[in-house]
């Protein structure tokens, strides 16, 4: 298992010098122009000074050394446009909102979308199952924007439950940006622990536990809802990366400071470094995360263990 | 009557990019330090005439500019402010290594070109700075040399570029000298919170010099970008102004009420034409073809005021300068008959807008309104980054026509002509006459407020004139969008420059 681990970290190095190499021409291929962010043209002396300043007047692999030896000692380098920001100041000012944001999202889709599912899988084809599964679907349809903005109007204007439409300060202002963020996640949690549990209720294991007059929560709560969480848990990995890193949709919608916003907002600026230092810590969440999904297995499933090792 | 609690509360459209007043350059971030520094000058927000502020008084001798500053001015550290604050700061926003995007805004003071374009690399770039003509005779006497007169200077000098700095912060904290708690300022408010992205808070100083007539205790700022956000914020009593706009969808229902405002904008949203491509009986034709009002009441909705000239409507002397060569509505007749009498008109034309909202709608109405010319229009869109450096300066070979907006600086139409001079980096369109570029020039020396505006009338005439070049159509003038509530609606407004001044904010109860 430690070598495992080990393993799969040091892959990592390899993989992000990678991920930052593309992303460094990718960004320097779509052109555009980091200085000029309205109709108004920069002149070319002061062009001259932020290149020079910002060192884009080297050549590319002078740059892309450059930034490597940043990354490595945990410097994200400037931003072109927050002028008085540098990356890892917008990462750690805006990161941890995201975060937390992402957890409450993942934590309404999980506590909301397993019992959905569990619920339609036990009264499958009955009243309850179709109930279920229309939530599960238009959840599963409905765009973020449009969950977020028929939230705002119902629940902060139109009804007047005294949410606030916007912010991220008090407890009530996280309330209907984490179920926005998570009602896609928890109708995709919903169908699949529907899916999967009608499918394990019918294994042999199931009948034979039965059989063996074994009561039925004790069957459904240990060993149908343990066996139909791996894939769950498959594709939690991936998801928890997603709804963490931040939401361009819903933060720009609730005036969120999280991170998400800067995916776009960074590539349309042209803000070089932020785009760059963003992509990286995406890379290294999602390879965080997938070596936690990874480890998490093999207390699901014994099975797997001895398959890697 | 006043209200007991004298805060506003309200919503700014973006994060500010910087609030150094060096690198400042977005709205936000101006009415920030609009409100929290002491400009030497300040606009009359009804003539737009400069009025004493920090300088209390100023002389012009030819190119030689004089301030003369009050002795009660103090930074939030306790020390005066002087002269030597003024010079320090602009030959910092001057010097390369800041990488100032505004620095051009001192070009016209002598030496400042050349020190702004000095390689360090290469030169020393000191003995350029001494030659800038900033100087502080004593320490309440600020001395500005100008390569030749500028009668907007004064008012120039209003733009937050001209705004001093503590250069005690500046030194301390470096680049994060802005930061609450790091920031030092001189003006009627203090900045108090600053969350990034979310929260800019600005609390009443009682050291300012007339701290007795400031009535606004303190203003929480929210950072709302998406309008349909603001507007819903609005509506549930969040905040009491909305400067973040309203999206077009809402705008005919929120037209209506009492809390809708409407300001006019020192801009011109306007089509180049690349006179490369399109012959000038044409261009003139394409001009005449559009319906302005028809644009405007359909399709951008906020009240804007149809263009007939590209120099905006406000700028002082509009009178005399404004054409009525083209009108709010099309004048089909006249653009028909000038096209059959063009041969080699072009029949195709690519049409570049970029992808923001809004824009390919108004291409779709001049498309229409084109076609009926018998020309074929095909609009393309582009990401923003990508469409400028399409249209250079020069223009890529396939663009025939392109929409842009030209926001003034300053309130001075030279800042609005001398985008079509030969030289212009903002000039796309290929367009370069001599002639133009002489009227200009000659505007330029000219001090005369009467005599000047003679000559732009004359090189508006030039453009848009009945025989004008036609290298841009204007299309409308902008405006600017609020919701205001009640309480403050009497005593919270936007300048023509989108500059609002929360000194004379008071809330009333309503």
């Amino acid at each position: 298992m430690t070598t495992f681990v080990i393993r799969r970290l040091l892959w990592t190095i390899p993989v992000l010098l990678l991920v930052i190499l593309f992303t460094f021409l990718m960004m320097r291929q779509i052109k555009g122009n980091p200085f000029r962010k309205t109709d108004r043209a920069v002149p070319a002396a002061i062009q001259a000074n932020l290149d020079r300043k910002f060192h884009l007047d080297e050549p590319w692999y002078v740059q892309y050394a450059d930034y490597v030896k940043g990354v490595f000692s945990l410097d994200l380098g400037p931003s072109l446009v927050l002028r008085n920001q540098s990356v890892n100041d917008i990462v750690k000012s805006h990161f941890p909102v995201s975060l937390e944001l992402g957890a409450y999202a993942f934590l309404f889709a999980i506590v909301a979308g397993v019992p959905l599912g569990m619920l339609a899988a036990l009264r499958a084809n009955k009243l309850s199952d179709y109930l279920a599964m229309l939530v599960a679907n238009v959840g599963f349809a409905v765009p973020s924007f449009l969950v977020a903005t028929l939230l705002i109007y119902y629940f902060a204007v139109k009804w007047n439950v005294g949410l606030p439409t916007s912010g991220w300060r008090s407890w009530d202002s996280k309330i209907l940006p984490s179920i926005a963020l998570g009602f896609f996640p928890m109708a995709y949690f919903a169908r699949l622990v529907r899916g999967t549990m009608l499918e394990t209720l019918q294994q042999d294991y199931v009948r034979t536990a039965k059989a063996k007059g074994l009561r039925r929560r004790r069957v459904v709560g240990l060993h149908v809802l343990r066996n139909s969480l791996i894939p769950v848990a498959t594709a939690a990995g991936p998801l928890l990366g997603a709804v963490i890193t931040g939401s361009f949709i819903i933060e720009t919608i609730f005036a969120i400071p999280g991170i998400g916003r800067y995916y776009v907002s960074s590539v349309s600026a042209r803000d070089y470094s932020v785009t760059m230092g963003l992509t990286i810590l995406y890379a290294v969440i999602v390879i965080v995360g997938n070596l936690v999904v990874d480890i998490l297995y093999g207390f699901l499933d014994p099975r797997t263990r001895e398959a890697r090792t | 009557m006043l209200a007991a609690n004298q805060t506003l509360t309200m919503a700014w459209g973006a994060e500010p990019p910087s609030l150094d007043p060096g690198l400042a350059t977005d709205t936000t971030s101006s009415n920030v330090l609009l409100n929290i520094m002491d400009p030497l000058v300040k606009l009359d927000p009804k003539t737009l005439k400069p009025v004493p502020s920090l300088a209390q008084s100023w002389d012009v001798n030819g190119a030689t500019v004089t301030f003369h500053l009050r002795h009660d001015g103090r930074w939030t550290n306790g020390d005066p402010v002087t002269a030597n604050d003024f010079v320090y700061s602009w030959l910092r926003t001057l010097s390369p290594e800041l990488g100032a995007d505004y620095a051009y805004q001192f070009y016209g003071m002598t030496g400042a070109q050349a020190y702004n374009s000095c390689d360090p690399k290469k030169a020393d770039c000191n003995t350029l700075k001494n030659k800038v003509g900033i100087s502080a005779p004593d320490q309440y006497t600020l001395k500005v040399e100008l390569t030749s007169p500028q009668p907007w200077f004064i008012q120039q000098v209003a733009h937050t570029s001209f705004l001093a700095v503590n250069h005690k912060a500046v030194e301390r904290w470096g680049e994060r000298w802005t930061e609450p708690g790091h920031i030092v300022t001189n003006g009627p408010f203090k900045l108090a919170v600053w969350k990034h992205d979310a929260e800019i808070d600005l609390a009443k100083w009682n050291g300012w010099r007339d701290a007795k007539d400031v009535t606004l205790k303190r203003v929480n700022g929210r950072i709302i970008t998406d309008g349909t956000t603001a507007v819903q914020s609005f509506a549930a009593g969040e905040i009491d102004v909305n400067t973040t706009g309203i999206p077009p969808a809402d705008l005919p229902r929120l037209k209506t009420e009492d809390t809708y405002q409407n300001y006019p904008a020192l801009g011109t949203y306007f089509y180049g034409l690349n006179v490369k491509n399109i012959p000038l009986q044409e261009r003139r034709a394409m001009a005449l073809a559009i319906d302005r009002k028809s644009i405007i009441d359909n399709i951008a909705q906020a009240d804007q005021v149809p263009a007939t000239s590209f120099s905006a409507k406000g700028i002082p002397g509009f009178g005399e300068i404004k054409n009525d060569y083209l009108q709010p509505t099309a004048d089909m007749g006249k653009a028909k008959a000038l096209l059959a009498k063009t041969p080699n008109a072009k029949k195709h034309i690519n049409l570049f807008v970029n992808d923001a909202p809004g824009h390919k709608e108004i291409a779709i109405a001049v498309q229409a309104a084109w076609k009926k010319l018998g020309i074929d229009v095909t609009i393309k869109q582009m990401e923003f980054a990508q469409f400028l450096e399409f249209l250079g300066p020069p223009p890529n070979k396939a663009v025939d026509a392109y929409r842009l907006g030209w926001i003034g600086d300053y309130v001075d139409d030279i800042n609005f002509l001398e985008t079509w001079t030969c030289q212009s980096g903002n000039n796309n369109s290929n367009y370069c006459n001599p002639r133009y570029d002489a009227l200009v020039e000659k505007a330029r020396s000219t001090k005369d407020n009467a005599e000047r505006f003679k000559i732009y009338a004359q090189a508006e005439d030039m453009l848009t004139g009945p025989n004008g070049d036609f290298p841009v159509i204007p299309i409308y003038w902008y405006t600017y969008v609020t919701q205001e509530a009640p309480s403050v609606k009497d005593s919270f407004n936007i300048n023509l420059l989108n500059q609002f001044d929360l000194s004379t904010v008071k809330v009333v109860d309503k």
